[in-house]
């Protein structure tokens, strides 16, 4: 049995069904990231593995037991919240110490584990403070510390770093997983960004609309992403769809003559026999696009430039084509210039094919 | 030095409510204090008498007796209101139909008249035909009718009752909107961290709430402290001058003795007993430090 396994789990909020029967299972010292758009019930689905959420049907289990109808004190999980949650009339030591002070465990023993995880977490100088006079970094640790103290079996995390500016979401990140790699416990994680998801953890289950749309690792994900809303979610800039019509299968190659430009052979990854002449969509990722010149043979489309995006690192193009509108990005500095009519080369070979059911195939 | 412009501005927009409490509230207080340097009766004449009335209150029996039933009704009833107010809060405080409903069946009786309720609650009480003696006698918890109001401290506790119904209301809305303020996650992780339900109430809710807490207490004191109507109704100030509060003993100096001089010289003691004991109590229960 897995460390966190979920079984059959639906949600209903009165007659609106948010989670739509998941199954799902983390195995120990995993940290798994739930990721998916608002609105998606990720964090419905977290909370239902608190106990925070009952379920309406199915059940949940942690480290073999079923919890399905245990008090979240009693699941050996600690939890961090958006917010922090942080009790705002006790100090850091307080806060920190408090599962242990309810618990009843004797306060030298509470005192000497509250000054190990702030020590842990860089607070030895904040333990006498108020959460009001900490910054908003220091106030994310002492919501870690508070779940840390604990010595739970799994750490949840809802989005707790969305609360933070850009610079100190990257520092925390780091030290998220730092803590994870030191600790080794299991952790679930609550997040909308793809970022976050990517970088943290070695599993992802991308929810939509209240079901499980996939799951894999990160590179899984962004590889060979299973239907056109994990293409689209996973991966910035957002991943091109252009529409196109079926003209030939031959083995796995797949033509498809795009709406207002050329045709381009996409490589499927399989399933193409009994494909039967119709609308498909294919999925371009927009570094596996290349400018060429609008009369090369490799062109498969061509456009006039929009706009150009020089980054830096890379230099982002939005093309509009006959086919509607473009996103290349390239690692190098182009010297193309808005207005511009540029061809496009499309690495068939990294190309997606979409059906009508939006699965990939 | 130069006027600050935004001081001036603000002053401003102040001065409505300035003129406001100098008109209703400094000018009679005041009229009050100077009326209480003075002999005047509620029939006309009087004369300047310096602090003769303050002397007469300080050697007045009567006077000091009242203030001690003040005093000794407020603190019977502030824990009552208080706790009773929580208590009713933390049963009622989620929006679910039910208890928003019986919120409101709780809160209801604030809206009536005090003299109202004291009225309604003086039949209910009575000795002949009262419920509340007929349900006492036939649960045998009494062998025969109280008669409630013959004697001081049924009297006082029958008063108690009738204004805990009237207004406790008040104090648990209060209290609602308190406990409804914290964040719910705060809550959430108090539970996770394995809070039970009254470690969460009194590590987590209760030093939430202590603004609101401190307002209703300051609220019901001050109410407390000025109470009349109910006992004006209720027990008449007797038997004898035993449930006489001060505000009682204020009145009947004068509008029933005309001595408009002495009652107003009373009413600036209570004042002053009532502001010194509500600052020292705003002192003692500020929050310290930073939330």
């Amino acid at each position: 049995m897995q460390h966190v396994e979920i079984e059959n789990v639906h949600k209903s909020f009165g007659s609106v069904e948010v989670i739509k029967g998941i199954d799902l299972s983390v195995a120990k010292g995993q940290f798994c990231a739930l990721l998916g758009p608002s609105g998606c019930g990720k964090s419905t689905l977290l909370r239902m593995i608190a106990g925070l959420e009952a379920v309406s049907s199915g059940k949940v289990f942690v480290n073999g037991a079923d919890v399905t109808n245990t008090h979240p004190a009693k699941r050996q999980i600690a939890m961090v919240f958006q917010s922090y949650a942080l009790y705002p009339h006790m100090t850091v030591r307080q806060n920190i110490s408090f599962s242990l002070d309810v618990a009843g465990r004797p306060k030298p023993e509470a005192a000497q584990r509250t000054e190990e995880v702030a020590r842990i977490l860089q607070l030895t100088d904040f333990l006498d403070r108020k959460p009001a006079q900490l910054s908003g970094g220091q106030r994310q640790r002492v919501a870690i510390g508070r779940a840390l103290v604990r010595s739970p079996e799994v750490f949840l995390f809802d989005e707790p770093l969305s609360n933070l500016d850009a610079m100190l979401r990257v520092q925390m990140r780091f030290e998220l997983a730092k803590l994870h790699e030191e600790l080794a416990t299991t952790m679930i994680y609550v997040t909308h960004d793809q970022i976050e998801a990517m970088t943290l953890a070695s599993k992802i289950v991308v929810l939509d609309a209240g079901t499980i749309s996939q799951v894999g690792t990160p590179l899984e994900l962004y590889n060979q992403p299973a239907n056109k809303f994990v293409a689209g979610f996973i991966g910035s800039p957002q991943m091109n769809f252009l529409k196109g019509r079926m003209e030939t299968v031959a083995g796995r190659e797949v033509r498809l003559e795009l709406a207002g430009s050329g045709s381009v052979a996409i490589l499927a990854r399989g399933g193409v026999e009994d494909l039967k002449p119709g609308e498909l969509e294919i999925g371009i990722r927009p570094e596996h696009i290349r400018p060429c010149n609008p009369g090369d043979a490799e062109a498969n489309l061509s456009g006039r430039v929009e706009l150009v995006e020089h980054l830096g690192n890379s230099t982002v193009l939005y093309v509009s084509t006959g086919s509607g509108r473009l996103v290349v990005q390239r690692s190098d500095d182009l010297s193309i210039r808005t207005g511009d009519t540029i061809g496009l080369a499309v690495d068939a070979s990294r190309a997606h094919v979409f059906g009508a059911d939006q699965r990939a195939i | 030095m130069k006027p600050n412009r935004a001081g001036l501005v603000g002053l401003l927009y102040a001065m409505p409510a300035l003129l406001f409490v100098a008109a209703l509230v400094i000018y009679p207080l005041g009229q009050l204090f100077y009326t209480s340097l003075t002999s005047t009766s509620l029939l006309g004449g009087g004369k300047f008498i310096g602090l003769g009335n303050y002397e007469k209150a300080f050697n007045d029996s009567t006077f000091w007796s009242a203030l001690g039933f003040t005093l000794k009704y407020t603190l019977f009833i502030t824990p009552v209101l208080m706790g009773g107010g929580f208590l009713l809060a933390l049963l009622t405080w989620q929006n679910t139909r039910l208890k928003q409903f019986t919120r409101g069946v709780i809160f209801m009786p604030w809206v009536i008249g005090l003299a109202t309720s004291s009225l309604l609650w003086y039949w209910l009480f009575d000795h002949r035909v009262g419920p509340i003696n007929k349900i006492l006698v036939d649960l045998n918890l009494i062998e025969a009718p109280l008669a409630w109001f013959t004697d001081a401290e049924l009297g006082l506790w029958a008063v108690i009752i009738s204004v805990t119904w009237k207004v406790i209301g008040f104090g648990t809305i209060l209290f609602v909107a308190a406990i409804q303020s914290i964040d719910g996650e705060i809550t959430e992780a108090s539970m996770i961290d394995g809070a039970s339900y009254w470690q969460r109430v009194r590590r987590i809710i209760l030093p939430l709430s202590t603004r609101s807490i401190l307002l209703t207490t300051l609220i019901s004191v001050v109410g407390s402290m000025v109470a009349f109507d109910q006992f004006y109704i209720m027990t008449q100030g007797g038997p004898k001058t035993d449930t006489f509060t001060s505000v009682y003993w204020m009145y009947q100096n004068s509008f029933i003795y005309f001595k408009l001089g002495y009652g107003s010289a009373l009413a600036i003691i209570l004042t002053v007993i009532i502001f010194i004991g509500a600052a020292t109590q705003v002192a003692l229960t500020r929050p310290r430090g930073t939330e």
